[in-house]
C-alpha cells in the first residue's frame, strides 16, 4: 500500500479492535475512511471531517483547482451490473430475515432463484454468455463457488488488489491492475441491450418481483402489499440501495440510471413483472398453497377481518362464500407450470372475497336496515362504517403527510456525468444547507419518522392511540334470521352491475365508466380495502366480479369449475357474458341457501 | 408570490442560455417551446416528484393560514428538490425556495439572524439570475437590523458582479443600479454616523479624512443615479444633505432643480416640496418661493404647504397674488383635510379683508366663487355643519359665520341653528 507509511500517522490514536477480525491494524483509504489491513472491513471513521456547516460567507472567490480533481486511482475494480443487483439483492434479503422472514429466504430461495435467472437471461452459468456483454462470465462448473459467493459475500470479502475469482472477468483475462476508472464495466450495452430487447434483464423494480416469487416460494404470510409497504416506509432497501453497495463498487456515468430510483412501483405493475419473470424461469411447481398456509384466503381473510373491525363471525360466511367459489382448493392458489404459472394475487383476491360475502350477508347495496340495537351486541353496519371512516381519514391524512415529507436523495453523489457532477455537488450541499436550516428551526427532522414495522394499519380496541372500540366480537344476529332451521342472511336479494358484452383481450377496467352507477356503500368498500392493500379501485374491482362469476356459477368455456356447487342458483336472468342482454342494473338473484 | 412566479415563467423563454448550467439529461433532444406549469401534476409523475409537489402544497397551505411552525417542517423536506435532475426549470425552483424560505424566516418566531445569512448566502450561489436580487435583499434585511457596514459589504461585492451574459441583460442592469444607489445611500448614512460622533472641527483629522472618504464615495455614485429618471427621494435628499454640509449650494441647488422640473422624471411633488424647503432654508428670495410652490399647488392642491404658499401670496404686494391667494384657499378649503381647519378659515378671512380694500371686490369675489356657488355653501354652510362645529371648534363657527354673506349673498341656506329655509 502506497499510503503505508502515513497510515501511520494518521491512525496512530485510533486502537480499536476490529470488529470482524479483532486485529488492531488500521489503514486509511483514499476517501479518508478507515479500514482493517487484515480483513478489510471499512469503518464509520474517516480522517478528515467535513464541516457541515460552512458557509461561502461573503467572499465571491472560490477557487475550483482543477489539478487536484484527478486523484489517485481509487481502489475499485471491475465489476458488472448483475453483480451490482446481487449485492442489492442480498441486502433486501437480509432486511426481511431481520423483520422476522425465515432465514431460508436468502440462502436456499432467494440464491437459487437469482443463479436460475442468470442462466436463463444468459448472463452467467451459461456456456455461450450473451454477446452484448463485454465481459465474459465463467463456466458451469463453479456453482459451489457462487453458493459460497452469495451468502459469504460482504465487504470484508472483497480485496481490492485481486479480483476475487467468483465474479466476472475482463476480457484480458484475471488478475488485472485495478483500473484507473471505476463504476460497472457494462453499463452502456446493459442500457442498450435492455431497450432492445426489453427483456429479462434485472431491473430494480424486478428485484422485488423476485423476492415476492422467493416469498411465495416460502409460503410467507406477506403479500405483496405487505411488501410494497415496508419499501415504502424504509424498512427493505429500495430506493436508495446502492447507497448499500461496497466502496469497491463505485456507481459512474450510467451507472446511475440503472440504480436510481425515484418511484415506489405499483402493485400491478410489480405483480405483472414477477408474473413474466415466472415464464423465464421455469421453475418446478410450487410448494402448495393449502388451508393451512397464512397466504390461503381461509387465514388471510381473518387478518383482513380484524384489520377492519369486523365480526369474527363473518369469517364463517366468507369461508363457505370461499368453498362455493371453489376458492378453497390449494390448486388454485398455487403456481403450477400446469396453469402457465398465473401468479395469483392473493390479498387482493382475499378482499374480492370479503366484499362479496359482506354484500350477501349485508344485503347486495349495502344498507342496513332492520331493528334497532338495544343490547349493544349487534353488529350494526352503520356504525362500524362511521368508525372505519374517521380511521380512514385519518390515515390518508397520514400517508399524504409521510409522502410530503418523503426524502429521496442519497446521501452519496448521483450524478450522470462527469461534467455535471460539480453542479450536482453544489446543488447538494445547497439543498443541504437549507434543510439543515430549518430543522434547526423547526426542531423536527425532515423525513418520515420510522417507526417500527407493523402489518396492520388500524388498530382497535380500548388502548391509547386506538383507532376506535373493537367490534370483533359483535354477532351478526341482526342480519341473519332463521330459515328453515338454518342462518341465512336475511337480505334475499343480491345486486349485481349490468352485464355487457366486450372484447377480453382489449377491454380494460370499465370501473371509472360504472362508478358513478355503483352503490356508494360498495364503492366506499372497495376504496377501504384498495388503501389496505394500496391498490387501484378499479382492479379490486374486477377481483370482485371475478370472485362473483366463480360464486354464480359461468358458463364460459375456458374456465372448469374444480368444485361443485353443492346448493342451486336460482337465477332469473342468466349470466353468460357472451349474450346481449339490456337488463335493468339490478337484477335480482336469489342468495344460495346453504345447510351447513 | 405564486402569481409573480407565473408571470416570471413567460419571461424564462428568451433565456435559453439556462441548459448550460442545468444538469437535466432527459430533456436533451426535445427543447420545449413552452415551460411547463411547474405545480401541476403530470401523468405519469414519479414518487419523488409526488412527494415534492405534496410537500409544496403543503407549505402553501400553512403559509396561507399562518402556520408557521407547520410551514418550517416542511420546508426542511422540500430541499431536495433542489437536487432534481429531472426538470428543466430548476432556476425557477431555486427563486421558489428561496422566497419560501425567507418568508418563513420572517415570521416564524424563532428565526435568528444566523438563519437568515446562512439562506441568502445558499441561495446567492445556487442560481446566476437571482444573484443581484438575493444581494440587495440580504443587505436590506442587514439594513434593517442595524448591520450598517454588513449590508454595504454585501453591496459593494454585488456591485463587482460580473456573469457573461447574464450579467449583460437589461434586468440585471436595472437591478445593479439599485444595488449602486442603496451601496450610496448605507455611504451616507455611515457618513452621518462620523459625523455626529467622530466630527471635530479640526480639518485635517484622520477621523475625519475617513469621512470625506464616504462622501466622495457616495457622491461620485449619486450623481451617476440621480441623472437616470425615477423616484429618487432618500437619496436626494441624502445627497443635498451632503452637499449642504461641504458648502457646495450651487451643485445642491442644481441637482434639486433638476429633480424637480426634468420632464423626463415622473411627475413627483415631493421634488418641489424639497426645494421649497432648501430655498427657504438658504433664505432665498419670496418671489423664488412662489414660483415653486406655484406648480406643487398644481400638483396637490391639498398639500400642507399652500398655507404658507397662501400667507406669501397674502405678504406679497401685488394685486394679482391677492387673488391668487383667494383662489388657493378655496381650493384647499375643498378637500376634507383642510374642510374645518380653523387656519385655513382665518387665513381665507385674511384674504377676504385685504381684498375689500380694493374697489372691486365683490367682482373679483363672485368671480372666484362662480364656479362654486352650486356645492360650496353645502359643503360648508348647512345647519348641519353648524352643529358639528359648534360642538368641535366653536371659534370656527364664528369665522365661517362671518363670511358666510360675503361667499355666498344669495345663499338660502342658514348657517346657524333653526331650521333650513327651503
Amino acid at each position: 500500500m502506497f499510503e503505508a507509511n502515513m497510515d501511520e500517522e494518521w491512525t496512530a490514536g485510533y486502537r480499536e479492535p476490529c470488529v470482524q477480525c479483532s486485529a488492531v491494524d488500521w489503514g486509511v483509504s483514499d476517501e479518508g475512511r478507515f479500514y482493517c489491513r487484515s480483513c478489510h472491513n471499512v469503518i464509520e471513521r474517516t480522517r478528515e471531517v467535513v464541516d457541515p456547516t460552512f458557509t461561502p460567507g461573503s467572499s465571491r472567490v472560490s477557487t475550483i483547482g482543477k489539478g487536484s480533481r484527478t486523484k489517485k486511482t481509487e481502489r475499485g475494480h471491475q465489476w458488472n451490473i448483475c453483480e451490482g443487483f446481487q449485492f442489492i439483492l442480498k441486502k433486501q434479503a437480509e432486511a426481511l430475515i431481520r423483520l422476522g422472514v425465515s432465514p431460508r429466504l436468502k440462502d436456499e430461495v432467494l440464491c437459487e432463484l437469482w443463479r436460475l435467472y442468470l442462466q436463463k437471461s444468459g448472463q452467467a452459468f451459461t456456456d455461450r454468455p450473451l454477446t452484448s456483454f463485454r465481459v465474459n462470465v465463467r463456466g458451469l462448473d463453479s456453482d459451489s463457488e457462487s453458493a459460497a459467493e452469495f451468502s459469504g459475500r460482504s465487504v470484508s470479502d472483497t480485496d481490492g488488489e485481486t479480483v476475487a475469482s467468483s465474479t466476472v472477468l475482463s476480457n484480458a483475462g484475471s488478475s488485472v491492475d485495478p483500473p484507473p476508472c471505476s463504476g460497472s464495466s457494462d453499463a452502456v450495452s446493459y442500457l442498450t441491450a435492455q431497450q432492445l430487447r426489453s427483456s429479462s434483464l434485472m431491473t430494480m423494480r424486478k428485484t422485488l418481483a423476485l423476492i415476492h416469487i422467493a416469498l411465495v416460494w416460502i409460503r410467507e404470510a406477506l403479500t405483496l402489499s405487505d411488501l410494497l409497504r415496508l419499501v415504502n416506509e424504509g424498512h427493505v432497501p429500495y430506493v436508495n440501495a446502492f447507497e448499500e453497495l461496497p466502496d469497491e463498487m463505485k456507481l459512474e456515468g450510467k451507472d446511475h440510471l440503472i440504480f436510481k430510483v425515484e418511484t415506489i412501483p405499483s402493485h400491478e405493475s410489480v405483480h405483472k413483472e414477477a408474473q413474466a419473470l415466472l415464464h423465464v424461469l421455469q421453475l418446478p411447481p410450487f410448494p402448495p398453497i393449502s388451508c393451512q398456509s397464512l397466504l390461503h384466503p381461509a387465514l388471510l381473510s381473518l387478518r383482513y377481518l380484524t384489520e377492519l373491525n369486523l365480526p369474527d363471525e363473518l369469517h364463517l360466511w366468507v369461508c363457505r362464500l370461499m368453498e362455493q367459489a371453489g376458492l378453497e382448493d390449494q390448486t388454485v392458489h398455487t403456481v403450477d407450470p400446469l396453469t402457465l404459472y398465473v401468479l395469483p394475487r392473493y390479498g387482493v383476491q382475499t378482499a374480492a372475497l370479503i366484499v362479496v360475502t359482506m354484500k350477501a350477508v349485508f344485503g347486495g347495496v349495502l344498507r342496513q336496515t332492520g331493528e334497532q340495537d338495544d343490547s349493544g351486541n349487534l353488529f350494526n353496519l352503520r356504525r362500524w362504517y362511521k368508525l372505519l371512516q374517521a380511521a380512514l381519514i385519518r390515515a390518508q391524512q397520514n400517508k399524504e403527510h409521510d409522502t410530503a415529507r418523503k426524502q429521496w436523495r442519497s446521501k452519496r453523489d448521483v450524478s450522470t456525468s462527469r461534467n455535471r457532477k460539480w453542479v450536482a455537488v453544489k446543488k447538494k450541499r445547497t439543498a443541504e444547507q437549507v434543510q439543515i436550516c430549518f430543522e434547526r428551526l423547526s426542531s423536527r427532522p425532515a423525513g418520515v419518522e420510522r417507526i417500527g414495522p407493523s402489518s396492520f394499519r388500524f388498530c382497535w380496541g380500548d388502548e391509547d392511540g386506538a383507532d376506535g372500540p373493537g367490534l370483533h366480537h359483535l354477532t351478526l344476529d341482526g342480519v341473519l334470521t332463521l330459515k328453515h332451521g338454518v342462518l341465512t342472511p336475511s337480505h334475499s336479494t343480491y345486486w349485481h352491475p349490468a352485464l355487457q358484452q366486450c372484447n377480453y383481450w382489449r377491454c380494460r377496467s370499465h370501473y371509472l365508466k360504472l362508478e358513478p352507477t355503483l352503490p356508494r356503500m360498495f364503492v366506499w368498500l372497495l376504496k377501504l380495502f384498495s388503501f389496505l392493500l394500496d391498490v387501484k379501485p378499479a382492479s379490486l374491482y374486477e377481483e370482485v366480479l371475478r370472485v362473483e362469476r366463480r360464486v354464480f356459477g359461468s358458463r364460459t368455456p375456458w374456465r372448469k369449475t374444480k368444485t361443485e356447487t353443492k346448493t342451486e342458483t336460482k337465477t332469473k336472468t342468466k349470466c353468460r357474458p357472451k349474450t346481449k342482454t339490456k337488463t335493468r342494473p339490478e337484477t335480482e338473484t336469489k342468495t344460495a341457501k346453504t345447510d351447513r | 408570490m405564486m402569481d409573480d412566479l407565473e408571470r416570471e415563467l413567460g419571461r424564462f423563454e428568451d433565456l435559453k442560455h439556462e441548459d448550460d448550467f442545468s444538469d437535466d439529461n432527459s430533456t436533451r433532444g426535445s427543447k420545449r417551446t413552452k415551460p411547463r406549469r411547474m405545480h401541476a401534476e403530470t401523468p405519469r409523475e414519479t414518487g419523488f416528484h409526488q412527494s415534492t409537489r405534496i410537500c409544496l402544497e403543503h407549505i402553501r397551505e400553512a403559509l396561507l393560514h399562518h402556520r408557521w411552525q407547520e410551514a418550517a417542517e416542511y420546508m426542511a423536506c422540500y430541499p431536495q428538490k433542489l437536487e432534481d435532475t429531472a426538470t428543466s426549470q430548476s432556476e425557477q425552483y431555486t427563486e421558489l425556495v428561496w422566497r419560501l424560505s425567507t418568508e418563513i424566516l420572517h415570521q416564524h418566531p424563532n428565526s435568528k439572524l444566523d438563519d437568515y445569512n446562512s439562506i441568502y448566502e445558499r441561495m446567492k450561489h445556487s442560481g446566476i439570475r437571482h444573484y443581484l436580487m438575493i444581494c440587495l435583499e440580504h443587505s436590506f434585511h442587514l439594513l434593517l437590523n442595524g448591520h450598517i457596514e454588513n449590508a454595504k459589504n454585501q453591496l459593494s461585492a454585488a456591485e463587482s458582479w460580473r456573469y457573461g451574459k447574464e450579467s449583460g441583460h437589461v434586468r440585471q442592469q436595472q437591478i445593479v443600479k439599485l444595488i449602486q444607489a442603496y451601496r450610496s445611500l448605507l455611504d451616507y448614512m455611515i457618513w452621518c454616523d462620523k459625523r455626529f460622533t467622530h466630527f471635530d472641527t479640526d480639518p485635517s483629522s484622520i477621523s475625519n479624512a475617513d469621512m470625506h472618504n464616504y462622501f466622495r464615495q457616495a457622491s461620485v455614485n449619486l450623481k451617476e443615479i440621480l441623472r437616470n429618471p425615477g423616484v429618487w427621494d432618500p437619496f436626494i435628499l441624502s445627497y443635498v444633505e451632503m452637499l449642504d454640509f461641504y458648502e457646495d449650494y450651487e451643485e445642491a441647488l442644481n441637482v434639486l432643480k433638476n429633480y424637480a422640473y426634468d420632464n423626463t422624471f415622473p411627475p413627483n411633488p415631493n421634488a418641489h416640496v424639497y426645494l421649497y424647503q432648501y430655498l427657504k432654508r438658504h433664505e432665498a428670495p419670496e418671489r423664488k418661493l412662489i414660483k415653486v410652490l406655484k406648480i406643487l399647488q398644481v400638483l396637490v392642491p391639498s398639500h400642507e404647504l399652500m398655507l404658507e404658499y397662501s400667507s406669501l401670496l397674502l405678504q406679497s404686494e401685488r394685486k394679482k397674488d391677492t387673488q391668487k391667494a383667494l383662489e388657493v384657499v378655496l381650493e384647499m378649503l375643498a378637500f376634507a383635510c383642510w374642510k374645518s381647519n380653523l387656519d385655513a378659515w382665518k387665513r381665507l378671512k385674511d384674504i377676504i379683508e385685504k381684498l375689500q380694500l380694493e374697489k372691486n371686490w365683490k367682482d373679483v369675489v363672485s368671480d372666484k366663487m362662480a364656479e362654486r356657488k352650486n356645492w360650496w355653501p353645502a359643503l360648508h354652510f348647512t345647519s348641519f355643519h353648524f352643529r358639528t362645529d359648534s360642538e368641535e371648534n366653536p371659534e370656527l363657527v364664528e369665522v365661517k359665520a362671518s363670511l358666510t354673506k360675503i361667499l355666498c349673498p344669495d345663499l338660502t341656506m342658514k348657517y346657524s341653528a333653526g331650521q333650513e329655509s327651503a
